[in-house]
């Protein structure tokens, strides 16, 4: 998502300051500093147990920090409690109230607001109307699908107008088709509102598709923080490349490095130089290693030559798709299988295994990690 | 014949508990003094000498009294302990509960003597505030165990979220917790209650002068002429006590399918 939105200003939503959170003697959150932009929609993406939920309740107010500074729209929000933050939150489970309809349940956060019952009553039913449940306000809570306490959760914290509005694995709970839904829905909402969405996810394919901006985060720590594409293209660890789709990682050996450009020699590859920009440095590894993605090679039929660089390769397994196919190639002088994925072409043969074949590829896509 | 054993042991088990009960609203309905068949004839006398009787409405009166206090006490300090074991981690939680808990299972009348032996020791007079207290003592972990599963069932998120919609936690608790837990409160009232009318032991150790309901149907049983009326009183006391149980339950039950959620048991 690298569309420009209109919203977008550039200032600085939330900042965290080497922010750092133990629970006992167990160190959640290590050292986290990073801002957030006022109309994004970012993602804290990470494996189960690598602080993101931590980090999204410390904005909340939920969780306390145990040192560091968390800012929301530039005010520290170290003694701020949780129900006067300029934040709301769409909870994992909804937390939709089951003794309320639905809409007692939107217009919940406004008892406080001065306006008339009228007004009010308008207001729940634009926040209905804005996520397709426009009728449903005399439903009780308790009898609605999980798509629609969804939709409830997410007019209730909208409603009050957030300057940020907080995704806690919102989608995590429906299954796959209404998922993909939700989340074009919610892409299209936070354009329309404005709003600055952080969502907590562990499905990469989710943070990829809906995010402004990401930050992987592994044991406690944001190991990378990049746009998607960015993100996908050049991860700056192997750590961060395996989370993120399918990398084929290739032993390389460091000859020369002149200027930040770096000469390598790899099995497979051949001799090539890599921009400093497709170096990754990772602390403590030994071995260094050539990464790309399964799209990146591409398989020459007959008469086809390469625009840029080519090798030989064996295909040693075919997996069909339809509209993909996955092939495992060995390159020439290599004995790991890698990775290769091909869009099907109506007329070009799915080659069988076996087939010695050639394949196309541009050191331009390829990331160095050592 | 499994099944037709199985059937024989159920209804032989039935008749064997409630026989007795049914022989009540008979005899006290019976027209003789003596509780034996075949049947004299139809009378209501019995329930009119209850109601002449003025010892028994001192005791019925000492009993409601107990009973509300024991059943609003047992049930407030019940809120706090459920709210607390399902809320909040503490060290030597399963121990504290479970001592809690403990007085469900100890016999009352270790209870009731070893209440005694302290209240005697440090001087304080026996009257209705000596019974209330040994009720409570009684009434409190059923009440614990019928509210723990009214806190238990409440997602947690619900009061944050409560929070985050601008709530405080005293304001989140009496617009989410409250009006949620409320089913349980009910039922909890109305069971200790229940226990608390027909409690004996605590009663007759610590009442002192005072009589309740259970203590003056015991003293009446030396009276062989005044055994009907006896009959007559627990005629009274039996669907009184099946309309109070009925009722909670009603209230329990009501309590989660206004929430949504799938019934786990409860007491009836």
């Amino acid at each position: 998502m690298t569309s420009e939105k209109p919203t977008m200003s550039g200032q600085t939503m939330i900042e965290f300051k080497d922010v750092h959170k133990y629970y006992g003697d167990y160190h959640a959150l290590r050292g986290i500093t990073a801002t957030i932009k006022a109309g994004e929609f970012f993602s804290l993406l990470g494996p189960s147990g690598c602080g993101k939920t931590t980090l999204l309740r410390t904005i909340a107010g939920f969780e306390g920090i145990s040192s560091g500074v968390v800012m929301i729209d530039g005010k520290d929000m170290v003694s701020v409690p949780a129900n006067v933050r300029p934040t709301n939150m769409v909870f994992q489970s909804y937390a939709i109230f089951p003794h309320l309809t639905v809409e007692q349940n939107v217009g919940f956060g406004l008892r406080k607001d001065p306006r008339s019952k009228a007004e009010k009553a308008a207001a729940v039913a634009e926040a209905l109307e804005m996520v397709g449940l426009k009728g449903y306000g005399a439903r009780a809570a308790h009898a609605l699908s999980g798509g629609q306490r969804q939709r409830v959760a997410l007019a209730r914290a909208l409603i009050l107008k957030p300057k940020v509005l907080l995704l806690d694995e919102p989608l995590s709970a429906l299954d796959k088709k209404m998922r993909e839904q939700m989340q074009m829905e919610l892409i299209k909402l936070q354009r329309q509102v404005g709003i600055t969405f952080i969502l907590v996810t562990h499905d990469q394919e989710e943070a990829l598709v809906m995010s402004d901006r990401i930050a992987v985060m592994f044991e406690g720590e944001i190991a990378q923080l990049a746009d998607p594409e960015t993100l996908y293209r050049r991860p700056n660890s192997r750590k961060v490349a395996d989370f993120i789709g399918t990398m084929n990682f290739l032993p390389a050996e460091i000859l020369s490095e002149i200027d930040g450009k770096v000469e390598v020699e790899a099995k497979g590859f051949g001799r090539l130089t890599l921009d400093a920009e497709q170096v990754s440095v990772a602390p403590g590894s030994s071995s260094a290693s050539i990464g790309f993605r399964p799209e990146t090679l591409t398989i020459l039929f007959d008469g086809q030559t390469a625009t840029d660089r080519e090798s030989r390769a064996e295909v040693v397994e075919v997996v069909y798709y339809g509209d993909m196919t996955y092939y495992d190639i060995k390159l020439e002088g290599t004995t790991e299988p890698m990775r290769l994925s091909m869009r099907n072409v109506f007329g070009r043969p799915v080659l069988d295994i076996g087939t010695q074949t050639r394949v196309a590829w541009s050191p331009g896509a390829l990331v160095l990690f050592r | 014949m499994k099944g037709g054993w199985f059937r024989g042991y159920t209804i032989a088990y039935l008749i064997f508990l409630y026989a007795p009960i049914v022989l009540l609203p008979i005899f006290a309905f019976n027209n003789s003094t003596t509780v034996a068949f075949p049947l004299n004839g139809f009378t209501t006398l019995w329930f009119g000498k209850l109601w002449e009787d003025p010892a028994l409405h001192r005791a019925l009166s000492n009993s409601l009294i107990i009973g509300i206090s024991a059943a609003v006490i047992s049930t407030a300090l019940g809120v706090f302990a459920s709210r607390a074991s399902t809320r909040y981690a503490f060290p030597f939680k399963g121990g504290l509960m479970g001592l809690i808990m403990l007085p469900l299972v100890l016999p009352d009348i270790i209870l009731a003597v070893a209440l005694l032996t302290v209240l005697l020791g440090i001087g304080t007079p026996l009257s209705l505030m000596t019974v209330i207290l040994g009720h409570v003592l009684v009434c409190t972990p059923f009440s614990i165990a019928i509210l723990s599963a009214s806190f238990q069932s409440l997602d947690h998120s619900l009061e944050e979220a409560a929070y985050d919609l601008g709530e405080t936690p005293i304001s989140a608790f009496r617009l989410v917790i409250l009006p949620l837990v409320l089913p349980g409160i009910i039922s909890s009232l109305l069971i200790t209650f229940t226990i608390s009318l027909d409690e004996f032991i605590m009663a007759f150790f610590l009442a002192g002068n005072e009589n309740t309901l259970p203590v003056y149907i015991f003293g009446q049983f030396r009276f062989p002429q005044n055994v009907p009326v006896i009959l007559a009183l627990g005629t009274i006391l039996v669907c009184l006590s099946i309309a109070l149980l009925a009722t909670a339950e009603y209230f329990r039950r009501r309590g989660i399918a206004k929430t949504g959620g799938k019934d786990t048991g409860g007491f009836l």
